[in-house]
């Protein structure tokens, strides 16, 4: 386990959840915190560290909660602000800590200060959002939603005038360069943190400030404003953490971190479609060229892997060719593309090959970083591609067999979302609860593979250095801290695969395997053949005796 | 006196046909021995010419050259060659057998000698022969190459080197049948020697310019007309 | 088994690393330091253009170069993808530079070459020369589409080339193969070939010989046997054939009793093949045919002529028994003329080369010899082809082509016949 001098969250297992999917107390259809406290045994027992609750804040749902009127309560639907508090106490009682959403670069238009601000142009909230009279200002700002949206700028019939929005229309962008939003949001986070939520997951951090003839990204400005909202975290706590969404390419996220003053983590997007590709492509070179591309960050900082969220899978950052790639391997279907990314879960992407899903897992917990556990992937849930937007990977936990999946006892045409029903990945064939009464299912194995995990600090924080044999399809590393070393190869082909290691400076050490527990042959000074079946992966305790 | 004169001729003649009736027997035993011989002989030449006719030894020898070489010598093909020479030789060996059962130990001797001579012979026409034929295909295969190579006296040295070789090859031959062989032996060095060092003196004193113009002749011809840049292939 | 394999040890083992293959090249090198990092490169960015999302590998067997040959094939690099407008490649590209079992030549280095897509199970396969300048990713394109794309087995090549380069090609290899196998194949022995996987295994199993070190013995047993067994042939334009400066030809006369004894050698083991066929057909044509003008060479014709009379003159007994009568009087009254424009016509040309086609078949003399024979008929054939062509353009020289070709095939039977002929 983590030293008392090392952070939390430089080791920590998440679980990314929608208290809306997730349990329904109230028999109204939708989930909620309620409910959600029923479950945290089920999580506890899985090994999650941490939850991060995607937006549970009162809004008119046009943006699944991101397009938020109220940060300071929480939504009727999921429940009261005592609910959560609740709810919170009994997570910590079991040791599980919570964060939450930090939506700060933009708010509902239904939010009182977008009301005020566009009444007139005297509003002492006006310049809390960017208006504009010309929609032709900042136009090197690429859309972010092209399947929605035409331009960044929306026509306001109220104040006739534009206002600025890099995402929905309906979701205008804060002014950070105003003052007293910056305290304004500094107020949000303090309010929940004094009521002992552990950190935020801050949403669309590169778009805070823009600028004349840039792309507004990742502005100089926009780090500032986020340095000063981690010095007033500082102040004012301890064992808190920020979690930045920076979807950009590896050197642009580093800047996140700053000198260890900006976000604690922040998400490896870059790596993550390049494990789909790498396994359909069966060549680790994606997947060595981007961590070889990955700068080292501060002592105090850490990563947050991840194979699947509730967005679609982006594609943004990978060359057109590879984005072809992708499309054509993992999204035949047009339908299940979105915004130059794929909206399917994790199970229907690897073709319900339990092998597949298993590598993927074990490729996600033995890269640097913290794992963060989309809810409904350790058993496998399928999703739907034919509801709107990003809904299909958002449908109900699925616990049992029985009656809407044992997520609600109201009507099932009552669902926020339909169950998912047919046979290969509806609730029937693939629920917690029958997965729960056998050792060999992907929930038990997932449990394993999370303990093994916890076991040592080398994955989280170890080293990584490449081991590249001559055979590409095998894609091994050695994570090493202090004195552990562990050696980890992965067979990314679908077939069964012989390949030799040179492992000469581990001459005399005896490779345990961790799964088993069983010794292997000891290291010698000839190269070290090993032989996968498909999709097999090895974790190897390099021990000396 | 006259019976003396009668007894003398009677005994003579007696004597003489006593001789002759010993000698007649042997003389009917080499007539036959001879006549069984030309048979004998007649029939394997027939079976021999069969045989090679079966593997094609004509073909064998248009292949080296041998029977443009013996039809321009008015000799018959290789075959019937072969045949006649086989028949010949067998026969004359019967002959020999025949003579010596008239049981004349001079003769015998001299026989038995010839006998042991006879297979030299072969041996020595043998060289001979494979002599001639490597001189043929190795004089045709310098003609070929330095023809091809715009050598202007190819001919000369396509003939040189086969008188060469001809010259080689009679001096092994006869040196193998023992014939004169000190005076052959020395003969051929003799002219092989002179030839060479005259070439050498030729070559390396007198004739130098000559030499020098031949040679360039020979060597540098191709530059004198531009090389060519075109490709075969 | 006792008999040493066409794989070493080593090169399994690498080849083990690489596993299944669509795309295999190989590019065989000797001592060709100079070309072969251009040509590794020309073929590695024909990949990330044309199959950036095939699995490929280039194969490099060596014969024992002395000069760093291998190590230019190594380190070349590509280095700026914008340039190139490709954009990085999505696998990683295998590369594999090896020595080869065997005396060296080009018979073992494509054995290898074609063991080795055995072993990878490739799809596609392409041979290309590493002595050339002018090699370009769009010949891997147009060696390896056809194959890979539209299932042909053979792809021959199509050189842009100049009237008088490849004249034996022209004048005998490619007539031939036309009216005897009946396939217009204008390049039988192109240095550079594409082949699909399961032509190179039946080529390994038929286990060919070929001979030394010049390109031609096995390039024309490919091609005749691939005709001859039924395989889909096409042909591929690919642009200029330009050696490296320091390429010289082999010398004529090996050059001469290489192919054309190949090609009599191949005559003779596919008679029961051509013997019963007349006619022929056209070979499809893929890629941008295009022209450009190349330098003049220079053609030595009085050297020609004079090893034509001289030979003419002085070969009389050893051509009799190869060339019938007429045919020899007709060519020595051609070698008695003093012109320097002598005119060797189309006709007497292909019964020339015919009747020393069946000698070489009934062994009329020794063979080696009588091949050497035909070189004085073959220099005064091609001064006479050259002094003809001189002014003419391509087209019209294409045209003559084609007359001589037909002339070929015309005078089939006379060749069948003279085939057939027994003593």
């Amino acid at each position: 386990m983590t030293s008392d001098s090392s952070p939390w969250y430089k080791q920590a297992i998440f679980y990314e959840l929608h208290v809306k999917a997730y349990n329904d107390s109230n028999a109204d259809g939708i989930g909620d915190f309620r409910g959600l406290l029923t479950k945290l045994d089920y999580l506890h027992d899985l090994g999650i560290d941490c939850i991060w609750l995607l937006p549970m804040y009162p809004s008119p749902l046009r943006d699944d909660g991101y397009d938020i009127s109220d940060y300071y309560n929480i939504h009727t639907s999921y429940g009261t602000l005592n609910d959560f508090r609740e709810f919170l106490d009994a997570a910590h009682a079991r040791g599980i800590r919570v964060i939450t959403e930090l939506v700060l670069n933009h708010t509902s238009d239904q939010h009182p200060w977008f009301q005020e601000a566009r009444s007139s142009r005297d509003n002492p909230r006006r310049h809390w959002y960017v208006w504009s009279d010309s929609d032709d200002r900042y136009r090197n700002a690429r859309i972010i939603f092209l399947d929605t949206e035409r331009s960044n700028w929306a026509w306001d019939p109220i104040s006739k005038t534009y206002y600025w929005h890099r995402f929905f229309s309906h979701q205008p962008d804060l002014n950070f360069d105003n003052p007293d939003v910056r305290e304004e949001m500094w107020n949000v986070m303090k309010f929940w943190l004094d009521m002992g939520v552990d950190g935020f997951r801050v949403d669309a951090v590169p778009y805070l400030i823009e600028r004349e003839g840039t792309s507004c990204e990742n502005l100089p400005e926009t780090h500032e404003v986020l340095k000063f909202l981690r010095s007033r975290l500082d102040e004012h706590f301890k064992d808190k953490v920020l979690l930045a969404e920076a979807n950009q390419r590896p050197t642009d996220v580093r800047a996140y971190f700053g000198n260890g003053d900006e976000f604690h983590m922040a998400f490896h997007f870059p790596l993550m479609p390049r494990v789909f590709m790498a396994v359909e492509l069966e060549d680790r070179k994606p997947l060595v060229e981007i961590m070889e591309q990955t700068p080292p960050i501060p002592e105090t900082c850490q990563w947050a892997t991840f194979l699947r969220n509730h967005d679609e899978l982006t594609l943004e950052m990978i060359s057109q060719d590879e984005r072809d790639y992708m499309y054509d391997m993992y999204a035949k279907d047009p339908t299940a593309r979105i915004n130059l990314g794929i909206r399917r879960r994790l199970s229907p992407l690897m073709a319900n090959d339990r092998r597949r899903v298993e590598l993927l897992n074990g490729l996600l917990l033995s890269f640097p970083g913290c794992p963060i556990i989309y809810y409904g992937d350790e058993i496998g849930m399928g999703d739907n591609i034919f509801l709107g937007d990003r809904n299909g990977v958002r449908t109900p936990m699925q616990w049992s067999g029985g009656w809407n999946t044992g997520f609600s006892t109201a009507d099932p045409e009552q669902l926020f979302l339909p169950v998912i029903s047919n046979p290969l990945y509806g609730f029937q064939a693939i629920n917690v609860e029958s997965q729960r009464r056998s050792e060999h299912s992907l929930l038990s194995w997932v449990k394993k593979i999370l303990r093994l995990w916890k076991s040592t600090a080398v994955f989280s924080s170890g080293t990584i250095e490449f081991v590249n044999p001559a055979n590409h399809r095998i894609l091994a590393y050695l994570r090493q801290k202090d004195e552990e070393t562990v050696l980890v190869v992965n067979n990314l082909s679908r077939t069964a695969q012989a390949v030799e290691l040179d492992l000469r400076r581990f001459k005399g050490a005896i490779p345990i395997e961790m799964f088993g527990g069983n010794p292997f042959p000891r290291v010698g000074d000839l190269p070290y053949l090993l032989t996968l079946g498909p999709y097999h992966f090895f974790w190897f305790l390099l021990r000396r005796f | 006196m006259t019976e003396t004169l009668l007894n003398g001729v009677t005994q003579a003649l007696n004597a003489a046909l006593e001789m002759a009736l010993h000698t007649v027997p042997k003389i009917l035993g080499m007539v036959i021995i001879v006549a069984v011989g030309w048979v004998i002989a007649m029939i394997v030449k027939i079976i021999l010419r069969h045989a090679l006719n079966l593997v094609k030894f004509n073909v064998l020898c248009d292949n080296v050259g041998a029977s443009q070489m013996l039809t321009k010598a008015d000799l018959p093909p290789p075959t019937e060659l072969l045949a006649r020479l086989v028949f010949w030789v067998t026969w004359a060996t019967f002959l020999m057998l025949g003579i010596s059962t008239l049981g004349l130990v001079v003769l015998q001797e001299q026989i038995s000698r010839f006998f042991l001579y006879v297979p030299q012979i072969f041996v020595a026409l043998l060289i001979l022969l494979i002599g001639i034929l490597l001189a043929n295909f190795v004089s045709r295969a310098v003609l070929l190459g330095m023809v091809n190579a715009n050598v202007p006296s190819a001919r000369l040295l396509s003939n040189a080197v086969r008188m060469f070789i001809v010259i080689l090859t009679v001096a092994m031959a006869l040196e193998h049948i023992a014939l004169a062989k000190s005076v052959v032996l020395i003969a051929f060095s003799i002219a092989f020697g002179a030839v060479m060092l005259g070439l050498a003196i030729a070559f390396g004193l007198g004739g130098r310019d000559v030499a020098r113009r031949f040679l360039e002749r020979q060597f540098t011809e191709d530059t004198k007309g531009e090389k060519d840049e075109i490709s075969h292939l | 088994m006792a008999e040493e394999s066409v794989l070493s040890d080593e090169l399994v083992h690498q080849l083990i690393a690489v596993g299944e293959v669509d795309i295999l090249v190989g590019v065989p090198t000797y001592n060709n330091g100079k070309t072969a990092g251009q040509v590794v490169r020309a073929v590695q960015v024909g990949f990330l253009k044309y199959f950036p999302r095939e699995r490929a590998v280039l194969i490099n067997p060596d014969g024992g170069s002395t000069d760093g040959t291998p190590d230019a094939v190594r380190n070349a690099t590509i280095r700026d993808y914008r340039t190139l407008m490709t954009s990085q490649p999505l696998r990683t590209l295998h590369r594999i530079s090896i020595p080869y079992h065997g005396i060296p030549g080009r018979e073992n280095a494509l054995r290898t070459i074609f063991a080795a897509a055995d072993l990878l199970r490739a799809k596609a396969c392409a041979v290309v020369s590493a002595d050339l300048q002018s090699v370009t990713p769009e010949w891997i394109e147009g060696l390896i589409r056809p194959i890979y794309k539209e299932q042909f087995d053979l792809v021959t090549p199509l050189y842009h080339r100049h009237k008088f380069d490849g004249l034996l090609i022209n004048n005998v290899v490619s007539p031939m193969v036309r009216s005897v196998y009946g396939s217009h194949v204008k390049e039988p022995l192109g240095g550079e070939f594409g082949l699909s996987g399961r032509l190179a295994r039946s080529f390994l199993e038929a286990n060919l010989k070929g001979g030394q070190n010049v390109r031609s013995g096995v390039d024309l047993r490919l091609t005749t046997s691939a005709i001859r067994d039924g395989y889909r042939l096409c042909q591929a334009f690919l642009g200029p054939r330009i050696h490296a400066p320091a390429y010289s030809e082999p010398d004529l006369t090996a050059l001469l009793q290489q192919v054309v004894g190949t090609l009599f050698e191949c005559l003779e083991a596919d008679q029961s093949y051509w013997l019963s066929r007349t006619g022929s057909n056209a070979v499809p044509v893929f890629g941008f045919e295009y022209e450009m003008s190349l330098e003049p060479v220079r053609v030595n014709r009085e050297r020609m002529l004079q090893v034509f009379r001289t030979g003419v003159r002085e070969f009389a007994s050893i051509l009799e028994p190869i060339l019938s009568p007429d045919t020899l009087a007709e060519v020595q009254r051609l070698g008695s003329l003093d012109d320097v424009d002598i005119r060797f016509p189309d006709e007497l040309w292909v019964k020339t080369v015919y009747e020393f086609a069946s000698s070489y078949h009934h062994s009329a003399i020794h063979r080696d010899h009588l091949l050497k024979a035909l070189i004085p008929l073959y220099l005064g054939r091609t001064s006479s082809f050259v002094a003809e062509n001189l002014e003419i353009d391509s087209r019209e020289f294409e045209q003559r082509l084609d007359a001589l070709c037909l002339e070929y095939e015309r005078l089939k039977p006379y060749l069948m016949e003279r085939w057939t002929l027994t003593r």
